[in-house]
């Protein structure tokens, strides 16, 4: 023990994690060959086609960039709480809400109030969202409500609420159904690369990421949430305290959340309308178990989904694999994303 | 002989847990086994159980050597094991707790077998009236007082064709009426024809129970003998080990000793109630000078861990006060007692003393994290955090290959080391160390002293809780004892041995309310 | 004869989120809180409507649903009890894997996106006489029952008794409740959990069958609708107790089939579709609360 300590390399550790990083992906993408096969297509072939599709040229990069956006943000705020040891699952009900508040603003005021928009619709995105998932946060720090079920809930609760709204209230006049009315020009996100839908809430989403990167390194409340994430004996016996500790990532998860969904509504949709996230939550969650909760490893999971889903749609099109390959890689992605964690022993309370 | 052993030795790493160890017990016989936490008394029920095969040696039941290749095989033999940890389901009732596994069935049809719980009821009802107590079988296994879930363990064991039955510390749990009603039932058993191993630290109660008792220490059997032929000094002598001094001594009054040096750590009248498993404490006083180490002993399980825990802030207390250097600090958290000068090393070092899957740096700075140097502004200066880290190291000679690497890549005596460079980096009035050399080679445990008594040289005050008698004689300048959640005597070091301290600490724990 | 037509309507919405509730229990009680219910929802109402077109019987469909559900429950299951994957994520992945498989063999042999309308489906048959409609209240559901109906009502009640009774279910409970002590009793804990994965996916998948069968006769992937939550919620809220449970299965279904009216009433039904969840949520809080409270009392 002590001579391999000395040496301060092991190998086999650094092997044992490039292998977890990569072993979830590796077996979705065996998957996904075998359907291929299945079906008497040349894996190889479609594979290729979809790298030139989601990164052969600019406007390809852009589109990749425009679906990872999203997941940046639904990567690090379920990360944040990953870390930490909380279970949420409920990012994907606080991006919609972040969503609808962000459009709310951006469609309500005055649009005299000019660029202030953008602020005024991203701060209370990100405040309601918070509120959000203070609740199960608080509740589980207190009470000790299991977090799993409750953020869960809490996401059928937030669809319900929306759909209630854009259907009513805040249905537009102009358009049919399940819509707002359009955000005002001026709280519209700008487009980075246009025609691409590539906006400036990717910026931001770098931002978070980068952000998320220095909280968890460098911040006191970063290495209290690593602490309590890795043993929560350890961290209460060096005088952090738990319940506050869980409350915080929980409401910075709610933040990102929040400002995930104004981007997405104030930069891709320009409203709210019903179904409005095609389940980012659930894949940022799959991008933070690829990522091992790492701002970079969620920055490529991210990139990786969003190539996913944007090399899909034109792929149909070429050569009629249906679009849903993506969704059956991200399923085995984040079933196999959890065998290895298991085997790691992370994650393995909630079996018992 | 219903049950026995031929020279039975094991190793665990560098650990000789059973050397040689030979045991004859006969059949209807009460036999306790006793020694010292890590004498080898858990390791010997693991080879007569067949969870463990022994390195040499043989296993003999009913005069005849056995081979237990598995706990099927010893449970097929009629050897069954009441755990510490109670083995029954918390949300069945008594009834389906007794049947779980070997089911009374009225119509056979394999997973939908119907089970007949008339049969079960039937059974059960009997081997009760044959032990000669009273079982409500409807009653929620959780809800039950624990006495009575001991009995359910034991009647499911009979039940279930047990002829030899193990008990590891029945009484640990126990009040004293309870105890009583266990003592009566393992006698009607025994005169039933059970043969009873009975594994123990109470030495009282071995004398009221027992007909035989061997003593272990260190891996082998010291001492083996008929209660009637024997005295509790002659018994507690061979467990501690050293000279068996007469027991009257180590009863007497315990003396006033003023302290000397200031009080860096007082603790007043301090009582805590029993939450779920955990022992209550009983009107503590304890005091510890700045420049003194003084020892805590006391048989495991008496409440010392209790204590450690309401003295650091981690269990909330009922009553009494607890001073720091002047302070009150009675309701503080951990967080605010450590802030004002405590510093605190767990005896449980892979589950509280660090974060195993954590890099080496964490937890060296852990706990200072939000303090200069390393805390700058809203931000932790990494730099200044890996400096601080290094240095902590170096200071007590930490051998690690990257501060990066998870803290679980160090030996056990360098992770132990890492705990104190942790803790007493910040020179801290008080250093409250429970059980600093479990799992620590001899190398280890040497720094380890040296550590403290550098400590203490630069006006640190220490309390120490340690099972290891010869540590804290070795170590402390005073010792306090515990027994039953009671501070039962205080002695100068100097004044006192390991033979003394031991009596009183085992017969001390006969004192109840 | 708008009561009546609620009633009918309720009885019919109930049955799937029963049937699934009554699997998910069955799981829980062994210790593992599923949440592919609807993915294994879904794959039983695909099985359903393509083995009816087939055979023409909705008997082999909705035995063909109940396997195809058993069969991925039993796979989902090995996944968490002997790779020792975190049961929520796997979870969520198996419902993502699902939908997707079932839209990639929807596109790729079907050629259609979303829906799938197949020849001959045939559906449940609805087996008592038709004059049973003129009883009051209660006539047109009685019209209107089907074997599905029947099947997990029955289960409903038979439930409790196996559960209770049987030396599988005894084991079944320890298993949930103590799996070390369940360990130490030579159960084989985990296969244990196995099967009752794969009970849960039975049931579900019958669930799956009713949604296709029941009346419309064909597949969609909006077609759960989120109803394996519903259920999950379902037995939640009744803490595992089958009885209490399909109680809440049956105001939920009640929910389900009054949205339509209640909307003119002016409650708008995306809010009441919230109501399952919520009472989930105050559940939870409650019995947080009282065990905090007890605690506090102890110490």
């Amino acid at each position: 023990m002590i001579e391999a300590a000395k040496t301060g390399f092991h190998p086999t550790l650094l092997f044992e994690r490039g292998l977890g990083l990569a072993f979830p992906f590796f077996v979705a993408i065996a998957v996904a060959s075998a359907v291929l096969l299945l079906i008497g297509e040349n894996p190889v072939d479609i594979f290729s086609l979809m790298l030139s599709e989601s990164f052969g040229s600019a406007r390809r990069i852009a589109a990749t960039l425009s679906a990872a956006t999203p997941l940046l943000f639904t990567g690090v705020a379920t990360a944040i709480c990953f870390r930490s040891g909380a279970f949420n699952v409920g990012v994907e009900g606080a991006f919609v809400i972040g969503g609808l508040c962000g459009a709310f603003i951006g469609f309500s005021l005055p649009a005299s109030l000019g660029y202030g928009l953008i602020p005024l619709a991203f701060a209370f995105a990100a405040i309601v969202s918070a509120v959000w998932l203070f609740i199960p946060g608080y509740l589980l720090a207190h009470y000790e409500v299991d977090e799993v079920v409750s953020t869960l809930m809490l996401n059928f609760v937030a669809f319900g609420i929306t759909g209630y709204l854009v259907n009513g209230p805040l249905l537009s006049e102009m358009s049919g159904n399940n819509v707002t009315p359009l955000v005002h020009d001026v709280a519209q996100l700008p487009r980075l690369m246009p025609p691409s839908t590539l906006h400036a809430g990717f910026l931001l989403g770098l931002a978070v990421v980068v952000a998320y990167g220095i909280w968890a390194r460098s911040t006191p409340s970063g290495f209290e949430g690593m602490l309590v994430g890795a043993n929560q004996r350890f961290a209460r016996a060096v005088g952090i305290s738990i319940p506050s500790t869980i409350v915080l990532v929980m409401v910075i998860s709610g933040i990102v959340s929040g400002l995930g969904g104004a981007s997405h509504a104030l930069g891709q949709l320009h409203r709210f309308a019903d179904g409005f996230s095609p389940g980012y939550g659930f894949t940022g969650m799959a991008v933070a178990l690829l990522g091992r909760n790492n701002e970079i490893g969620i920055l490529l999971g991210a990139i990786l989904f969003g190539a996913l889903a944007s090399a899909g749609t034109t792929v149909q099109l070429f050569s009629d694999i249906p679009l849903d390959i993506v969704n059956i890689i991200e399923g085995t992605v984040m079933i196999f994303a959890v065998v290895e964690l298991g085997r790691l022993g992370f994650l393995r309370r909630r079996q018992s | 002989m219903r049950l026995g052993a031929d020279g039975l030795s094991k190793r665990y790493g560098n650990v000789q847990a059973n050397d040689h160890v030979s045991l004859a017990i006969a059949p209807g016989e009460i036999h306790a086994v006793v020694g010292e936490n890590g004498a080898g008394k858990s390791t010997l029920m693991r080879l007569l159980q067949g969870v463990e095969q022994p390195d040499s040696g043989t296993i003999i039941v009913d005069d005849r050597p056995v081979h237990l290749p598995g706990p099927h095989r010893a449970f097929a033999l009629g050897i069954g094991m009441v755990h510490q940890e109670f083995m029954l389901a918390p949300d069945l009732s008594l009834l389906e707790n007794l049947v779980l596994g070997e089911e009374p069935l009225r119509i056979a049809a394999g997973p939908v077998s119907r089970i007949d719980w008339v049969e079960a009821q039937n059974a059960g009802s009997a081997l009760a009236r044959k032990a000669a107590i009273e079982i409500d079988w409807s009653r929620r296994a959780g809800s039950t007082p624990v006495h009575v879930r001991q009995f359910v363990e034991i009647i499911r064991l009979l039940r279930r064709g047990t002829r030899i039955l193990i008990l590891d510390e029945p009484t640990a749990v126990l009040a004293p009426r309870q105890v009583d009603d266990l003592f009566s039932l393992l006698r009607t058993l025994r005169d039933q024809g059970t043969t009873i191993v009975f594994i123990s630290h109470k030495l009282k109660e071995v004398m009221a129970l027992a007909d035989r008792v061997t003593v272990m220490r260190r891996g082998t059997v010291c001492f083996s003998g008929a209660i009637a032929d024997t005295t509790v000094a002659e018994i507690a002598g061979h467990v501690v080990g050293g000279d068996t001094r007469p027991p009257s001594a180590a009863t007497s009054q315990s003396t006033e000793i003023p302290a000397h040096g200031n009080v860096a750590f007082a603790v007043e009248d301090l009582s805590s109630a029993a939450v779920e498993k955990s022992h209550p404490l009983h009107d503590i006083n304890i005091h510890v000078a700045a420049g003194e180490i003084v020892g805590l002993a006391g048989v495991s399980g008496n409440g010392q861990h209790e204590l450690i825990e309401c003295l650091v802030g981690l269990r909330p207390s009922r009553r009494g006060t607890v001073r720091l250097g002047g302070t009150d600090v009675t309701d503080a958290g951990n967080g605010e007692r450590r802030r004002l000068g405590m510093g605190y090393v767990s005896a449980d070092r892979r589950h509280e003393g660090l974060a195993l899957t954590a890099s080496i740096e964490a937890n060296a700075v852990a706990a200072s994290h939000r303090a200069p140097p390393v805390r700058r502004g809203w931000f932790v200066d990494r730099r200044a955090m890996r400096t601080v880290a290094v240095d902590r190291l170096a200071k007590l000679d930490v051998r690690y290959g990257a501060l990066g690497d998870p803290v679980s890549s160090l030996s056990g005596g360098n992770q132990q080391k890492l705990v104190f460079a942790r803790e007493i980096a910040t020179n801290p009035k008080l250093l409250v160390v429970s059980q600093p050399t479990r799992g620590v080679d001899l190398l280890g445990i040497a720094a380890i002293h040296d550590i403290l008594r550098r400590f203490r040289g630069a006006a640190g005050a220490v309390l120490l809780v340690s099972e290891e008698l010869d540590e804290i004689l070795e170590l402390s300048d005073r010792i306090y004892v515990m027994a039953g959640g009671r501070i039962v005597g205080e002695r100068r070091a100097t004044e006192t041995s390991v033979a003394d301290l031991g009596a009183l600490m085992l017969t001390g724990t006969g004192v109840h309310d | 004869m708008i009561i009546d037509q609620i009633i009918a309507a309720s009885i019919v919405l109930t049955t799937p989120i029963l049937l699934a509730a009554m699997g998910g229990l069955v799981n829980r009680q062994g210790g593992i809180v599923n949440i592919a219910l609807d993915a294994k929802m879904l794959a039983g109402a695909f099985v359903a409507v393509v083995v009816s077109s087939a055979t023409g019987s909705w008997l082999a469909a909705s035995l063909a649903a109940a396997a195809a559900g058993a069969m991925i429950g039993y796979l989902f299951s090995l996944v968490i009890t002997r790779a020792g994957a975190n049961m929520i994520v796997a979870g969520l992945g198996l419902n993502v894997l699902v939908a997707g498989a079932l839209g990639f063999i929807l596109n790729w042999v079907y050629d259609s996106s979303g829906t799938l309308r197949l020849p001959d489906v045939a559906l449940l048959p609805q087996f008592l006489p038709g004059w049973m409609e003129r009883i009051p209240l209660i006539g047109l559901a009685l019209a209107e029952l089907e074997p599905l109906t029947v099947f997990a009502w029955i289960s409903v009640f038979v439930l409790p008794m196996l559960l209770a009774n049987t030396r599988w279910g005894l084991r079944l409970r320890a298993t949930g409740n103590a799996p070390q002590v369940a360990r130490a009793m030579g159960i084989a804990e985990k296969s244990v959990q196995d099967v009752s994965t794969a009970i849960a996916g039975f049931f579900s998948g019958l669930g799956g069958a009713h949604l296709a069968l029941a009346s419309i006769g064909l597949f969609n992937e909006g077609l759960t609708a989120g109803r394996g939550f519903i259920a999950l919620a379902a037995f939640y809220f009744g803490r595992d107790k089958p009885v209490a449970t399909a109680l809440v299965c049956l105001f939920f279904g009640f929910l389900d089939a009054s949205q339509i009216r209640m909307q003119t009433a002016g409650l708008p039904p995306k809010l009441i579709g919230t109501i399952p969840y919520l009472m989930v949520l105050i559940a939870l809080c409650l019995a947080g609360w009282r065990q905090r409270r007890a605690k506090e009392t102890i110490s």
